[in-house]
């Protein structure tokens, strides 16, 4: 199998090369045959990929310890579940896995335009191809994950061996979400490939503007979506593993994956001006370009070292792989732009200030700031030791007092933008729409201050929060009043009727609501408290309302790991409430241990205990417990955004004629000396 | 029935508003010590990325003497100036939490303002080049002499479009 996904990976590499080179040819020479052929080879590619992500992971399943990426991932007792993680969990594979991600991506377009788009589709697919070539040049001659195991001979040839049992995955990467995680956010990064293929293809190709926007946003949104789920997946791993206590700790690592995220959210936002008004074309054709490149340097980032991070892999030259490609990227976007810029220019103007187009402008400003300084923060301790020879490091301090009020700011125009009007927003309308949300943020935030919510930022947040919900809430109720008066139905069929009817705009009502659900989550952090203590058995501690005591310890040996648990009785007010088992794990085959935190969440609070482990003075076990309000609204919140942006990927069920007089028999009518003249009624379907 | 919906809308809106009460949390901000909050402008030094004051690793032998030396500074009233010096030539400037707000660190505080004053000026600058002349505003009328039927066609798909949501 070695051998077999060592070859296949090479074919890939082959075929490729072939669509590349040959998809420039065919678009020189405009042959069908060299088109068609071309796109096999697309499509021959991805299937030779994943014949070689299959090989490997068989290898994994099989226990073959004569594969040296095997070896250092994965052990005999790893179950099944996690020997599919393994896959991931090193540099070699994670790789070969991104291949994986982005040929799944390479075939699905290739297959579901191979009759469409005649034009543009031999520029998407030697854009594809190239970026191909690049991730399977790292696979084949690079970090190639069929490394067999050798050990130099008596004779100092190098010998083929096979090891007893591997070193066994990362305790750290045991974890349910490390399964669904990694892949998500692969299919995030990856996914950005496809909108930049068909935005540079469509330069290249001077090809109409809306059509590729067209074309691409679903892409996108399919792509932003992964990301979405695998940064709040990330955040709830970091959360349920790591056992600080927090979710979000501005690592390097977190912020690559959050920087395409910000720019990509522009990019859908701005995308509706180039939509609805043919505006800013050149913007969005550079917001897919750094997109992409912005995936690219965070794999950079994550991969070689630049940044340290505890979440990185190890340190390698792999970086100056990703440099190179970055160069030669830039290098072709600039070139194309400068080319064809001329078929970029606005068809449109501007008519007023107050519109849904400046507020969009305004929307990619902050999205657009917030992004340059997270990458600035992330990369400053590097330009730092670059200039002044110290490396000076930043920190979550840093991060949190820059992009808390440009969050808000943010979380302020989801409010605005989306209840102004395209072309001109009247005074009236303004007073219409913004009149009682005003009204009752400003309550809101009275009572909460009423209360002695003193904390600014928290406080600004939740008053945001609720001006938000309550003009998203409104935009819904004024929608399907209008429905259920036609219709007689409730309100709220009304309401998903409504959301039927234009799931785009309602879809992207759904995703603010989910935004604003996370908001009021992470507007809770500022009230975090926690408390550490050493406990010996039938010992209390205190945190808030809650009263913890250590009933017992006990050990439970499992196939791939040893736990040791602490049971501990949770009581509030001093009545009896639940068990708790935070537990440390600790692995057979490697030194490192796992922490299973032990959490009771409720919309108010996350009573969060961690067995944090003996301490070297009195051998007694440490629990540190800390009291998260409003963590659980920001997994909610992330589902919610997953949900309406489903939503919003729905065709809009389209108002389609029938003619109700087809009901009576056209010789009825006749008798009555009627002409068959029907009555025109509307019914929904799909279009 | 009108009044039952009016006051159900009101009783909604007022529910909308009262929603933080929901969040609150019981009690108040828990008021932490200077040590603590000098604390979390360091990071801890033993390779774990977390702030001095939420390193969780039981026996880190590094943040708990980095910690007892925090603890006997504040003791002796040392400045918050002093606390970093004694930091900084200790293990070198990979401690701030933060970078400091001077010299070169500056640079990281005002980028993020100086992006956004930047990117402020250039969308008012956008904003007021792709405003249209008052002259342009005034579109002549779908009847006017002159305007081809593909061309009212072509605006009237484009209206169409526009006004689709």
């Amino acid at each position: 199998m070695d051998v077999f996904g060592s070859f296949a990976l090479l074919l890939a590499f082959v075929c490729a090369v072939y669509a590349f080179a040959g998809g420039i040819a065919a678009i020189l020479t405009r042959h069908p045959l060299l088109v068609k052929s071309t796109r096999q080879a697309g499509i021959a590619t991805c299937c030779l990929v994943f014949l070689g992500t299959f090989s490997l992971e068989y290898l994994f399943f099989s226990d073959n310890f004569a594969n040296a990426y095997v070896v250092s991932h994965s052990n005999r007792d790893l179950s099944t579940f996690y020997k599919i993680a393994a896959l991931w969990s090193g540099q070699e594979g994670s790789l070969l896995f991104w291949s994986f991600i982005l040929a799944i991506y390479v075939f699905s377009v290739l297959i579901a335009y191979r009759n469409k788009n005649g034009e543009l589709m031999p520029y998407v697919g030697v854009v594809m191809a190239g970026v191909q070539i690049f991730f399977l040049t790292l696979n084949n001659f690079v970090v190639s994950p069929f490394k067999a195991l050798a050990i130099p001979g008596a004779n100092g040839t190098m010998q083929l061996v096979a090891r007893g049992d591997g070193n066994g995955l990362t305790p750290l990467l045991q974890y349910p979400e490390m399964v669904i995680h990694p892949p998500n956010l692969y299919s995030g990064y990856t996914g950005f490939t496809i909108p930049f293929a068909f935005a540079l293809g469509a330069l290249l190709a001077r090809y109409p503007g809306e059509k590729w926007i067209h074309l691409t946003r679903k892409w996108t949104m399919i792509a932003w979506t992964f990301q979405t789920m695998g940064i709040l997946l990330g955040a709830h791993w970091a959360y349920a593993v790591l056992g600080w206590g927090g979710y979000w700790g501005w690592d390097p690592v977190e912020n690559a994956s959050l920087l395409p995220w910000l720019t990509g959210t522009a990019f859908l936002h701005s995308v509706m001006m180039q939509e609805k008004r043919g505006m800013m074309k050149v913007w969005n054709v550079w917001l897919v370009f750094c997109t992409f490149l912005l995936c690219i340097l965070g794999t950079l980032l994550t991969r070689s070292g630049v940044v340290s991070s505890v979440h990185a892999f190890a340190q390698s030259s792999i970086g100056n792989w990703f440099v190179g490609f970055i160069v030669i990227i830039l290098l072709v976007c600039f070139g194309a732009y400068v080319k064809n810029r001329d078929y970029l220019k606005s068809e449109n103007q501007l008519d007023a200030i107050v519109s849904r187009e400046s507020s969009f402008l305004f929307n990619n400003l902050v999205l657009l700031v917030a992004c340059i300084a997270v990458l600035s923060g992330t990369l400053f301790p590097v330009f730092s030791e670059w200039f002044t020879g110290d490396r000076i490091s930043v920190g979550a301090p840093f991060f949190n007092k820059v992009n808390i009020p440009l969050g808000l700011l943010l979380l302020f125009l989801t409010g605005v933008g989306p209840l102004l009007a395209w072309r001109k927003t009247s005074t009236e309308s303004l007073k219409r729409n913004f009149g009682w949300p005003l009204a009752i943020g400003v309550l809101g935030g009275a009572i909460t201050f009423a209360l002695g919510f003193r904390q600014f930022y928290s406080l600004v947040c939740l008053i945001l929060c609720v001006f938000v919900a309550s003009t998203i809430t409104m935009e819904f109720y004024r929608g399907a009043k209008v429905i259920r008066t036609r219709s007689g139905a409730s309100l709220a069929a009304s309401a998903i009727d409504l959301t039927m009817r234009n799931t785009r705009r309602y879809g992207g009502y759904i995703v603010h609501m989910g935004m604003v659900l996370i908001f009021i989550g992470l507007a809770g952090a500022a009230f975090n408290r926690d408390v550490q203590k050493e406990m010996q058995l039938g010992s209390t501690m205190q945190i808030g309302p809650y009263t913890l005591l250590l009933q017992s310890v006990d050990t439970r040996p499992e196939k791939n790991y040893t736990a040791e648990r602490m049971i501990v009785e949770v009581m509030k007010n001093n009545k009896p409430m639940m068990m708790l088992y935070p537990e440390k794990r600790r692995f057979a085959t490697t030194v490192e241990n796992g922490t299973m935190v032990a959490i009771y969440s409720t919309l108010k609070e996350d009573l969060y205990v961690v067995y944090a482990g003996q301490s070297p003075d009195t051998q007694l076990p440490v629990i540190h417990a800390y009291l998260n309000p409003l963590v659980k609204w920001i997994w909610f919140g992330g589902v919610v955004v997953v949900f309406g942006t489903l939503v919003a990927l729905l065709p809009n069920r389209r108002a389609v004629l029938v003619l109700s007089g087809a009901q009576q028999p056209v010789g009825q009518q006749l008798q009555h000396g009627l002409t068959p003249s029907p009555s025109v009624t509307m019914r929904e379907g799909h279009d | 029935m009108t009044k039952v919906r009016r006051w159900s809308g009101v009783a909604m809106l007022f529910a909308m508003a009262a929603a933080p009460l929901l969040i609150i949390p019981a009690e108040g901000q828990q008021l932490t010590d200077r040590a603590k909050q000098i604390g979390g402008k360091f990071m801890c030094m033993c390779g774990c990325s977390q702030v001095l004051t939420q390193c969780n690793h039981v026996g880190c032998t590094t943040s708990a003497g980095m910690l007892k030396e925090l603890d006997q500074a504040v003791t002796r009233g040392d400045s918050e100036t002093a606390v970093t010096q004694m930091f900084v030539q200790e293990f070198g400037t990979k401690v701030y939490a933060e970078p400091p707000k001077s010299g070169v660190s500056l640079i990281a505080w005002s980028l993020p303002s100086i992006y956004l004053a930047l990117g402020t000026i250039l969308v008012v600058f956008v904003i007021s080049r792709w405003r249209k002349p008052p002259a342009a505003r005034t579109a002549p009328t779908g009847n006017t002499p002159g305007v081809s039927a593909e061309l009212l066609e072509r605006a009237r798909a484009q209206a169409a479009r526009e006004t689709e949501d």
